[in-house]
């Protein structure tokens, strides 16, 4: 198991249930799940062939997403975990590090992760027992807000709580993390994930100024 | 935070369904994958593992 979805997978039982929440808070989900999922490690077939099937309209993030589907029927499996390996992991290191402490205060462990871990011990979430890695990876950050949303840590958090966990955890650094995966040079279908991650977290933070 | 009382939701709603949020199909399927049903294939097909990928990253950030 890896860190990110431990955190999920310790507490996704109750979220098996279903919750009425709007229908555009659960697309809010599922935009998280999505990026998580792509993020925590790289995309294996069935989840390319899901990712191939995505459509959007013609707004910005439409066209972003249908970009990022058009994008994964032009490559396979093995070229995405060569690129995962070249943006995230690397020889020496990879071209990103996708973590708060990181992006916050250049070295890894430190006063953010502190701050991210003392979050979760309100909002009742903790790492399964077995998993020793940090909860600041970007992929983490992304299923719990996604738990959030969909009550998957207890009942659905209200706008304010996810709000509270946004402005603290993921604005500071996740909007600037997409913008540079965007532009990354290993990056190719990964350019296509960063521009959808940017874009979302406009809208994200655009729809917290306004709620 | 805010410390208004009234919940303008209508208003958020309707951002977010303007935005296209709602335009996009196929993200239910994507997000509701449970790590069991990722996890087989992901076996198959890669060797990397966000364990080892952080490992990697905690060796380095030693260094």
């Amino acid at each position: 198991m890896d860190g990110a979805r431990a955190i999920s997978g310790t507490i996704s039982p109750s979220s098996e249930i279903p919750v009425p929440i709007p229908e555009e808070e659960q697309m809010r989900a599922e935009f998280y799940g999505m990026l998580a999922r792509v993020l925590v490690a790289p995309p294996d077939d069935a989840l390319l062939g899901a990712l191939a099937r995505l459509s959007g309209d013609d707004s910005e993030l439409g066209a972003a997403v249908r970009d990022l589907a058009h994008r994964v029927g032009a490559t396979n499996a093995e070229a995405v975990a060569r690129e995962y390996h070249d943006l995230f992991i690397g020889l020496g290191r990879g071209e990103l590090l996708p973590y708060a402490s990181y992006y916050l205060t250049g070295f890894l462990h430190e006063k953010p992760l502190a701050d991210l871990r003392g979050a979760f011990a309100k909002l009742g979430i903790e790492r399964a027992s077995a998993v020793k890695e940090p909860e600041d990876h970007i992929a983490a950050l992304c299923d719990v807000m996604a738990g959030l949303i969909t009550g998957a840590f207890g009942p659905p958090a209200s706008i304010e709580t996810q709000r509270t966990f946004f402005d603290a955890f993921i604005a500071p650094w996740v909007p600037r993390f997409f913008h540079d995966l965007e532009a990354a040079q290993s990056a190719t279908l990964y350019t296509a994930v960063g521009r959808v991650g940017r874009l979302f977290m406009h809208i994200e933070q655009t729809a917290f100024a306004i709620a | 935070m805010s410390d208004r009382p009234e919940k303008p939701t209508a208003k958020r709603r309707e951002f977010l369904k303007l935005v296209g949020l709602g335009s996009v199909a196929g993200a239910a399927t994507l997000a509701t994958g449970r790590p069991a049903a990722a996890e087989a294939p992901q076996a198959k097909t890669s060797g990397y593992r966000e364990t080892e990928h952080i490992r990697k990253y905690y060796e380095t950030a030693r260094s």
